[in-house]
């Protein structure tokens, strides 16, 4: 799945380390969102969505391969 | 190399120095030093990991990470002092009940170990448990694969193990199983 995650946190100027807190996950996870290697589940989507204040679709969608 | 690398790196080098100088002294129990050599190989393991993944400890947030310190290193202490005693206190003592309760004294310390890594597993973020949950798996795996086999070796009179030897390495191998298993597992998400 890919993601705007990344696109998102710098826009508001917050590291890896700062989103994860925001979250309450690890920096790894973030990170792992960000590059496509792990697809966050549903109530942490959500969580993602309600931070950036974006519907959950414009942030995620079904990788082009 | 990092920091933390150095200092985990430092202390199991030291600890194994240690350990190998007690082989030599007289009255020092076997059963001590393998102990030692044993933590000893699992902070050096840790300071590879550290040199190899910097970001070894980002797998977990902070207070999650302060809190499984807080609770699995003082147990891992007592553990160390609990065999001491035991092994010293055993040597004077010949009632068996006692003998049995003072053998089990280091017991108590790796149940409260135990209770460290399981509650920081269950309170990892999903991602963590995951890769936790496959390092269990992949440990527990192996290591009954590996006392199987050892058992079949054993029952062919092809090796001849200790008992005592091969139950007391059933805790540390998993750790050390636990900790490459979930090294490797990480860098996939990496």
């Amino acid at each position: 799945m890919d993601s705007r995650v990344r696109e998102l946190r710098e826009a508001q100027g917050w590291s890896q380390g700062e989103l994860a807190e925001r979250l309450a996950v690890s920096r790894q996870t973030v990170n792992a969102i960000e590059t496509g290697k792990y697809d966050p589940s549903l109530p942490l989507a959500f969580r993602i969505a309600r931070l950036f204040v974006q519907p959950i679709e414009s942030i995620f969608h079904p990788a082009d391969h | 190399m990092p920091r933390p690398a150095r200092y985990y790196a430092l202390s199991g080098a030291l600890l194994l120095i240690a350990a190998l100088g007690m082989r030599t002294l007289p009255g020092v129990s076997g059963f001590v030093v393998r102990v030692l050599i044993a933590l000893a190989l699992c902070l050096l393991l840790a300071g590879l990991v550290k040199a190899v993944r910097s970001d070894a400890c980002d797998d977990a947030t902070p207070a999650l990470r302060r809190r499984y310190l807080r609770e699995f290193l003082p147990p891992m202490v007592g553990y160390v002092v609990a065999v001491f005693l035991s092994v010293w206190l055993l040597k004077r003592v010949e009632v068996p009940v006692l003998r049995a309760l003072i053998a089990l004294l280091p017991v108590p310390a790796i149940a409260l170990a135990m209770r460290a890594i399981v509650r920081r597993i269950r309170d990892a973020d999903e991602l963590q448990r995951r890769i936790e949950l496959e390092a269990v798996s992949v440990a527990a795996g192996c290591v009954s694969l590996g006392y199987l086999s050892a058992g079949f070796l054993q029952l062919a009179k092809v090796i001849d193990v200790a008992a005592s030897d091969a139950m007391i390495w059933v805790f540390p191998l998993t750790c050390i199983v636990f900790g490459v298993a979930k090294a490797a597992l990480g860098r996939r998400y990496s």
